[in-house]
């Protein structure tokens, strides 16, 4: 009983943490048919840069993650200038292909130029909330696990207003829907381009400075979270919202329970293995449209 | 193209078999490749020193790599993106075989292509009902898997994170070794050139090719995907697990080094520097990548970086690569070389062009890429 109660929680913490790093995949993906390699490395990015504001000027850790999440939209801006507009409408050339192998120049090229400067060591990094609760006996809970579950659920309702509500939202929604009816009623698509790129990023920054307590700081931590964000992308079916996130929660709830009641070592072979099924079954993910299989 | 052929129609055996020198495709010229070959051969005494030749070594296995991922991903146009795992399950289980069985070196080389080619075949399997972004995301995932349950290994057969040494390699000693090595990676990596110029000249490579460019027409006149897919990442595999073995075997190590976010970036830029889908390409790639990544030996920090930066200004400045892009350019100078000398071909010229642009215009370009040979 103690496991089950256990894998529960441990689930919702990492779904949470999942959605909140592949949903800014799958926006991208959606809005502009790139899949972005760069998101592990936004969420390494995050962690670093609230990790340099909190050991350069000893303020708050709650300070750093609202400095992180500025330095990582704007540096998802940045890529999109950099990387990806430029290969937008080229005629005779894959634009899948060229700016997937872009946005991987642009992660390697980030993660080496911040190992460069911070070298490979790791780092610790406060808390953001320090204790834990005892839920019974033998299963508890951190406040970080708790937050971080909940400022990640409060990120995406949050997103999700956003792209329902506000004005610049609906228009990312509407290119995603259809490009050439977006344009017609006069939506600049790269300037919702630009907002989406940087708002992945922004949103995968805000979940590295979650997960530096727990993980450390170092130029690899984003490699971890990448490679799981990509096994959630091929289970959801890329491109839509809702999907990530139950395929969050799915793969959070196998990854735990693998972990509890096996071996951590093979959660990822696990999951692997499962996504193999689920690709064979349904080849476009659980929420994936069948076209986006263009043939 | 248009050429009234196709590989499974019963009335393609009464006409004449598809031909590339018919088809005015480039043909392999003789001068410079007697050329490279030549220097190829007698490199290790032009070298100016034995770090040169390490070098070269490895720059010829990297070489049989990158052309067998070329196989798939520029002529299959399937997006495999875990090349680096048969890589190194050839490495890993050459250097096994050679470990527990009692048989030579040499021998270890093929059962390594047989199976990372198996494994390659079964990794097929999936990918048939996937297309695009799907299959680089499964690939992907695979050889990170392969290589997370490599370095998680705890029984000590894989060496976890610190690989396999010791097996003994080619046992080769004295002064002549390192030549002995070089010359067994040239000839490796010249066969598997040889091996893809083949099969893309075959109609295997013609139906591959055209199943890349047109799947829809592709299938309706019969290639099957399925057949093709399954046959070139097996001939793929296989390649990359050679590849592998000689690695394990010239520098006596098999280590989860081999596969991750480094090996692949580097094997990534030598195929898009050089220009995907192009036999030269990758060998213009992995020899000028080799020379710049050896002069940035002394400062490992940036090698990366400096990686990192060439691979994006390509796909940004030139998408298709270097040798498309020069031969593109080297094409438009001839024509404009022809169009002063002959007038009186101008007529030819037009029924020629008429005739190109009756094919789609990302077809007539990826033919004049495909100068590049």
């Amino acid at each position: 009983m103690n496991l089950v109660l256990q894998t529960l929680v441990s689930t919702l913490v990492q779904g949470s943490m999942l959605a909140l790093i592949t949903i800014g995949m799958s926006l991208v993906y959606g809005t502009l048919r790139v899949l972005n390699m760069a998101q592990g490395v936004m969420v390494m990015v995050g962690g670093i840069a609230a990790w340099t504001f909190v050991a350069g000027t000893g303020l708050s850790p709650w300070i750093a993650m609202i400095f992180a999440v500025i330095v990582t939209f704007a540096l998802g801006m940045l890529s999109y200038g950099v990387g990806i507009s430029r290969l937008i409408g080229r005629a005779g050339v894959d634009f899948e292909m060229t700016a997937f192998i872009s946005t991987f120049a642009i992660a390697s090229i980030v993660q080496s130029v911040v190992q460069l400067v911070y070298g490979p060591r790791q780092k610790d990094f406060p808390s953001l909330v320090e204790g834990r609760i005892q839920l019974t006996d033998g299963v508890s809970i951190t406040w970080q696990q708790i937050l971080t579950a909940g400022i990640a659920i409060l990120a995406l309702v949050a997103l999700g207003l956003f792209l329902s509500r506000s004005r610049y939202g609906l228009a990312i929604v509407a290119v995603a829907q259809n490009l050439d009816a977006a344009r017609l009623m006069g939506i600049p698509a790269r300037r919702a381009y630009v907002l989406t790129m940087g708002l992945a990023a922004g949103l995968a920054g805000l979940a590295g400075v979650l997960l530096a307590p727990v993980y450390f700081v170092s130029p690899t931590m984003g490699e971890l979270p990448m490679l799981q964000a990509l096994i959630v992308a091929i289970f959801a079916g890329l491109g839509s919202t809702k999907g990530t996130i139950i395929a969050a929660y799915i793969i959070g709830f196998v990854q735990a329970a693998v972990s509890i009641f096996w071996s951590s070592t093979y959660a990822m072979p696990v999951l692997y293995a499962l996504i193999v099924v689920v690709l064979i079954a349904r080849p476009f993910g659980i929420a994936g449209k069948p076209q986006e299989a263009r043939l | 193209m248009s050429a009234p052929t196709s590989v499974s129609d019963p009335r393609a055996v009464a006409l004449p078999r598809w031909n590339a020198k018919v088809m005015g495709w480039p043909q392999p010229r003789p001068l410079p490749i007697t050329v490279a070959l030549v220097v190829g051969i007698l490199f290790p005494f032009l070298a100016p020193d034995r770090s040169w030749l390490t070098v070269a070594t490895l720059a010829m296995i990297t070489l049989t790599l990158a052309q067998s991922w070329n196989l798939v991903l520029g002529y299959g146009g399937v997006w495999n993106f875990g090349q680096l795992a048969f890589y190194a399950l050839g490495a890993y289980s050459a250097a096994l075989v050679t470990m527990y069985l009692p048989i030579p070196a040499w021998l270890s080389i093929p059962i390594a292509g047989l199976v990372s080619g198996g494994i390659a075949l079964l990794l097929s399997i999936p990918i048939l009902r996937l297309r695009g972004i799907y299959v680089s995301l499964l690939t992907f995932g695979f050889a990170e898997v392969v290589r997370l349950l490599i370095i998680a290994d705890q029984s000590g057969v894989t060496g976890g994170a610190y690989g396999l040494s010791g097996f003994g390699g080619f046992g080769f000693t004295g002064p002549g070794a390192a030549n002995v090595n070089y010359w067994i990676g040239l000839a490796a990596a010249v066969v598997t050139c040889l091996i893809v110029l083949i099969l893309v000249r075959s109609p295997l490579g013609n139906g591959m090719i055209a199943m890349r460019d047109n799947p829809t027409l592709a299938s309706a006149r019969g290639i099957s995907q399925r057949t093709y897919q399954m046959l070139v990442f097996a001939v793929s595999g296989f390649l990359a697990g050679v590849a592998g073995s000689l690695y394990a075997h010239v520098f006596e190590v098999a280590s989860p080094t081999l596969m991750g976010l480094g090996p692949m970036t580097l094997v990534v830029t030598m195929l898009v520097v050089g220009g995907l889908g192009t036999v030269t390409g990758p060998i213009i790639g992995t020899l000028i990548l080799s020379f710049v990544q050896m002069q940035l030996q002394d400062v490992p920090e940036i090698r990366l970086a400096a990686l990192g930066a060439v691979l994006l200004i390509v796909i940004l400045l030139m998408p298709r690569g270097l040798v498309p892009f020069f031969s593109a350019v080297w094409a438009r100078f001839q024509a404009w070389m022809d169009e002063d000398e002959y007038d009186e071909d101008e007529d030819v010229e037009d029924g020629a062009s008429v005739e190109s642009s009756s094919e789609s215009p990302a077809a007539a370009a990826r033919e004049g890429a495909e100068r590049g040979l």
